[in-house]
């Protein structure tokens, strides 16, 4: 008699412990996905700065892959079909692996690299270095995911996802898109963990990393505060991107195109003192001197010497105006955000008073930085607002501010010198002629009429409708034509603030000035108080002058505005405006402490810990914190080659085994190491009575879940059953006591 | 009717079968019922059985009732210090009727080969039983014969310090699946053994208490040894004879590559390492114990109940000179590795 019949051999029994050794190697149709998905968002957060035909050849190799990721799921579903009919043996269906991505052959693929890296290398000299290098890393990205066949190229994939990433933020770093990277960081981490773990749902990966991340919040923190930032490698590259904010050159038309804008162009920090009035907040960025009768361009420096020279001679004219009138000064910090220009943003007249490196004073007490703004930049002045400036004109300026090309605009000349008829005096001079601009009908618009050929007669005679940069333009010119040195000036007016208003007398916030806040106006020179700026809008529309945009204005700008929230809207809506101010606050903070966190905070930082030190006690604390931090990290590194042997967490049933034998041990009975389950249990037999029966089914059930193949279903009934044989226990254990 | 059943009806289905055997065993072998399981265990698991004890303590005796009950064809060899390696495998002969030369089996083309007293043969025979035991065929002449199945070699040997023996090469004891000890037997058991040798003179039927009937079919046979290499083993398991095996290994530096043991002290044993046949063989035995017990899964106990009589001719030193050494001989050297591996947590996971 045949008893048995051949059977196909049961896999070992799966139990939870099933994949501990087992590491799947090739990814799942899904992971693949996801994978997918993963690149085009990292490549999206950078997208802006790529050029356009690479953005197209990355776009062209994302669908490339996309296709094959879609063909590949038809082939592998005619072999799932294949297999069934081949051999009945179960195939389950996630088992499916993703065979070979990248059927591209290698060749076409590398010609692909080839012709990339070539076009690349030709474009490299007008782009830049840091575009090109940061567009080779995306190539390659995207490239690198046509070859997946092994896991280290799996881990490299990741590993350039991440330098995406992290790249993208050399261009941008406020607080949302801080935050947009963090979430795609969190994301790539996930996949990255994905593939390891045998946890198949996103979500609770998501979860794992976000964990993981949240614990090295800690370390990340210390590394922040204490690496030395080496100037040529810890510092954002200098990077070469659109220039945005004013510009040194200004027609009458370009200021109400900045005005669409709703980018944050800097911030104010007065501190506890009392902000100014908005009629007094004149940022000025940039004096433009030389007019061609086409548009306003600044005065080219004479080079560095003279200009220091003009520097000095420009602080002691300006001591002493300070010193003659009583002015009270105010102290303030100004955060500028990457404008990738040198210009910097003062209360006329205002001197440095923190930090001077890289900041220079220019004789028309405007500052440049040395450098391109390419990271947030604070600095700390203090204006003296009311104080006259260059009390004295040199011969060189007068000729200068008093130049035009003449006949460029015959009307407005004659109307000029009809005016230095009529008013001998100076200021009664400009008076009239904002006088005139307030009774004639103009008009204060930001889509003015186009003018032929920027010619100022035809906007002062005719279209009559303007914005700040014509009615500036318009009124420096009449005050040059009627022999009055005038310039035009451009920054910001205005700006809002945020904080809490109620306590006028020293109020907690900053002003936030944004690019639409721009304007332009004119600084006339009178002899005996110096440059004097006139505003010409204030003849027009007032309340721009006082308070801002008016409504109507706010209207028009939205309608020009392509944003689905536009200005407007938002300032209409009083929680939409209220949340805004809030993250404005929040970004202001992130700015200042995170961003601004340069080398001299840093300094500034230990000086106020350990107290004012040398500089080599500073490179000592440095070095340690380097050696501890290097060290953690080695000591982390060799903690994850243990943890690999030991990752495998104990099942809530093990535990409950576990927590028995703690509590009898707690009696006297412990198990030896080397004993069975079942040896164990008699024991306690022997040497409790009383406990036994509970702790026998407790070892039972232990041995069943352990060692018995058993469906989901049996192992979770066990394992209740096993809780309740845990509390059997301890109730009887209470009991005996 | 060729019926897939389950495992776990396969194993109860033969339990009754099962236990049959062991009582008949039992009854002949008094007194010694671990040492039996043990030894049908091994028949079980398809390996060779090596029994060693002083003369007179029963091994012949295992070893006949354990072929007769089973079924199998059964020839004894009395292994001397001039049996030469044909005498065990047979050689070829001339027949002069056929021109040809024809086979002359010896007593190995037996389902059980009994090698008596194998450690008084000379090494030069007793590895003719290497071939044998480890392909299950034996080459004679240059021509191979396949031997029978199922196929076992169980053996007898005298402790070594007896006079006339020589020890078994390493090679040949790691093929032998289980070495066993039967010990004296306790008083109970002894008065039982006197009193029926005392019946069988009356009866002056000696001969036919011992001639026992098959109580099982080849194929059933089979089909059980087949069965048991399906006995389910999870992974705990796995891990735990590998963790029991690599401290054998740790004077090879298997160990500390591979293993970090929660004490981090072992104790130095000092042993031969286990080879991968050793834990192959000690896996199979336990899955064979589980299937005796009733169980189509191995727990640690089945691994610790066969791991003294698996592994301990592999690991000693010197051939143990204790008479009578069993399980219980704490200081042995395959206790001490049982005693250092933690049962829950084999390889040290935390």
């Amino acid at each position: 008699m045949n008893l048995f019949t051949k059977q196909t051999t049961r896999a070992p029994s799966n139990h939870l412990e099933n994949s501990k050794h087992k590491i799947n190697v090739s990814l799942t149709r899904k992971n693949a996905w996801l994978l997918w998905l993963c690149q085009c968002l990292n490549i999206a957060v950078i997208a802006l700065e790529l050029s356009s035909w690479m953005l197209a050849i990355i776009s062209l190799s994302l669908v490339w892959q996309a296709l094959l990721l879609h063909q590949n799921r038809d082939r592998s579903k005619t072999k799932q079909q294949n297999s069934y009919v081949v051999n009945s043996k179960q195939h389950s269906s996630d088992k499916i692996k993703k065979q070979q991505v990248g059927q591209v052959s290698p060749i076409l693929l590398g010609m692909f690299a080839v012709l990339g890296c070539l076009a690349l290398a030709v474009t490299a000299k007008e782009v830049g270095i840091l575009t090109t290098m940061v567009q080779l890393l995306c190539f390659s990205y995207v490239l690198k995911a046509f070859e997946i066949k092994a896991r280290s190229d799996f881990y490299q994939l990741i590993l350039l996802g991440l330098f995406v990433l992290s790249s993208s933020l050399i261009f941008r770093q406020d607080l949302a898109f801080s935050f947009i990277v963090l979430s795609l960081l969190v994301i790539n981490l996930a996949i990255l963990l994905q593939y390891f773990s045998s946890e198949s749902a996103l979500v609770t990966n998501i979860k794992v990393v976000m964990l993981l991340l949240g614990q090295s919040i800690l370390l990340a923190s210390i590394l922040f505060l204490v690496f030395p930032r080496l100037s040529p490698f810890w510092q954002v590259p200098k990077a070469k991107s659109n220039e945005t904010g004013l510009s040194d050159t200004v027609k009458p038309g370009d200021i109400a195109n900045l005005t669409r804008s709703t980018k944050l162009a800097f911030r104010a920090d007065f501190g506890q003192q009392k902000v100014p009035e908005y009629s007094q907040l004149y940022w000025r960025a940039v004096v433009l001197e030389n007019y061609d009768g086409r548009q306003w361009s600044k005065q080219k420096s004479d080079g560095i010497k003279t200009t220091n020279k003009i520097d000095s001679l420009a602080k002691k004219s300006l001591i002493f105006d300070a010193g003659t009138t009583g002015v009270n000064p105010l102290n303030y910090q100004v955060v500028v955000e990457p404008s990738f220009q040198k210009y910097l943003f003062a209360l006329a007249p205002a001197v440095v008073t923190g930090d001077k490196s890289g900041i220079h004073a220019e004789s028309d007490f405007t500052f440049i930085s040395s450098r391109n703004i390419s990271q947030a930049k604070s600095y700390q002045l203090t204006s003296y607002l009311t104080a006259p400036f260059s009390l004295e004109l040199t011969q060189k300026s007068k000729q200068v501010n008093l130049k035009y090309p003449k006949g460029s605009n015959p009307r407005l000349e004659s109307f000029a010198q009809q005016l230095q008829h009529d008013y001998v005096d100076v200021q009664a001079r400009a008076q009239a002629v904002l006088m005139f601009i307030n009774k004639e009908n103009y008009e204060y618009t930001l889509q003015p009429p186009l003018l032929e050929n920027n010619s100022l007669d035809q906007f002062f005679f005719e279209t009559k409708s303007g914005f700040c940069a014509h009615y500036a333009s318009a009124f420096t010119f009449l005050m040059r034509a009627s022999g009055i040195p005038a310039r035009m000036v451009t920054g910001y007016l205005g700006g809002e603030f945020n904080g809490d208003t109620a306590q006028e007398a020293n109020p907690e916030g900053h002003m936030s000035i944004y690019q639409y806040d721009a304007h332009a106006w004119s600084e006339i020179w009178v002899v005996g108080r110096g440059w004097l700026r006139i505003d010409p809008t204030s003849a027009v529309d007032l309340e721009r002058i006082n308070s801002g945009w008016s409504s109507e204005l706010l209207q028009e700008q939205s309608a020009l505005n392509d944003d689905l929230l536009s200005l407007y809207q938002l300032k209409n809506t009083a929680w939409l405006n209220a949340l805004r101010l809030q993250f404005d606050a929040l970004d202001y903070q992130w700015t200042r402490w995170v961003i601004g966190f340069t080398t001299k905070q840093q300094y500034n930082l230990f000086n106020d810990l350990f107290g004012k030190m040398a500089a080599w006690k500073l490179a000592t604390i440095i070095a340690v914190s380097l050696i501890v931090s290097i060290t953690m990290l080695m000591l982390f590194l060799h903690l994850i080659n243990r943890v690999k042997q030991k990752k495998i967490p104990l099942a809530k049933w093990q535990i409950f085994y576990h927590k028995a034998l703690t509590q009898l041990a707690k009696q006297g009975i412990e198990k030896p190491t080397g004993m069975t389950v079942n040896d164990f249990a008699k024991q306690v037999r022997e040497q409790s009575p009383e406990l036994a029966i509970a702790f026998t089914r407790l070892s039972t059930s232990y041995n069943r879940l352990c060692y018995q193949t058993l469906t989901i279903n049996e192992q979770a009934k066990i394992a209740l059953t096993m809780q309740q044989q845990y509390q059997q226990l301890l109730h009887t254990l209470k009991q005996q006591q | 009717m060729p019926q897939a059943l389950p495992l776990v009806d396969k194993v109860q289905a033969s339990q009754q079968l099962i236990t049959a055997i062991l009582d008949r065993i039992e009854t002949v072998v008094l007194g010694k019922p671990n040492e039996c399981r043990l030894a049908l265990a091994c028949l079980l698991a398809q390996g060779h059985l090596l029994i060693e004890d002083l003369p007179g303590m029963g091994k012949t005796t295992l070893a006949h009732v354990l072929a007769t009950t089973l079924g199998l064809s059964y020839q004894r060899t009395q292994f001397t210090n001039d049996l030469l390696p044909a005498d065990v495998v047979g050689f070829s002969i001339f027949d002069k009727e056929t021109n040809r030369f024809a086979l002359h089996q010896g007593p190995i083309f037996n389902q059980v080969v009994l090698a008596d007293e194998i450690n008084r043969a000379s090494p030069k025979t007793q590895s003719a039983l290497l071939e044998a035991m480890a392909e299950q065929q034996v080459s004679i002449d240059g021509i191979t014969h396949e031997l029978p199945s199922p196929f076992f070699v169980i053996a007898t040997q005298n402790p070594l310090f007896h006079a006339g023996t020589y020890p078994l090469p390493e090679s040949q004891l790691d093929r032998f699946m289980m070495r066993l000890s039967l010990g004296f037997p306790d008083l109970k058991a002894e008065r039982e053994i006197l009193l029926s040798t005392a019946q069988h003179t009356n009866e002056s039927s000696h001969k036919g208490n011992t001639d026992f009937t098959a109580m099982i079919e080849q194929e059933e046979l089979i089909a059980i040894q087949e069965a048991v290499t399906q006995v389910n083993v999870s992974n705990d398991v796995l891990d735990y004879i590998i963790a029991l095996s690599q401290v054998s290994r740790r004077a090879y530096g298997g160990l500390d590559n591979v293993v970090k043991l929660p004490q981090g002290n072992i104790p130095d044993i000092n042993c031969r390492p286990l080879s991968p046949r050793a834990s192959k063989a000690l896996l199979q035995a336990a899955k064979a114990m589980a299937f005796i017990d009733n169980r189509d899964y191995v727990m640690p106990d089945d691994v610790q109940a066969v791991f003294y009589v698996v592994c301990q001719h592999r690991l000693e030193m010197q051939p143990n000179q204790q008479i009578g050494a069993s399980k219980f001989d704490v200081s042995s050297v395959a206790n001490q590795i049982l005693n250092c591996v933690d049962v829950l947590n084999p390889l040290g996971y935390s």
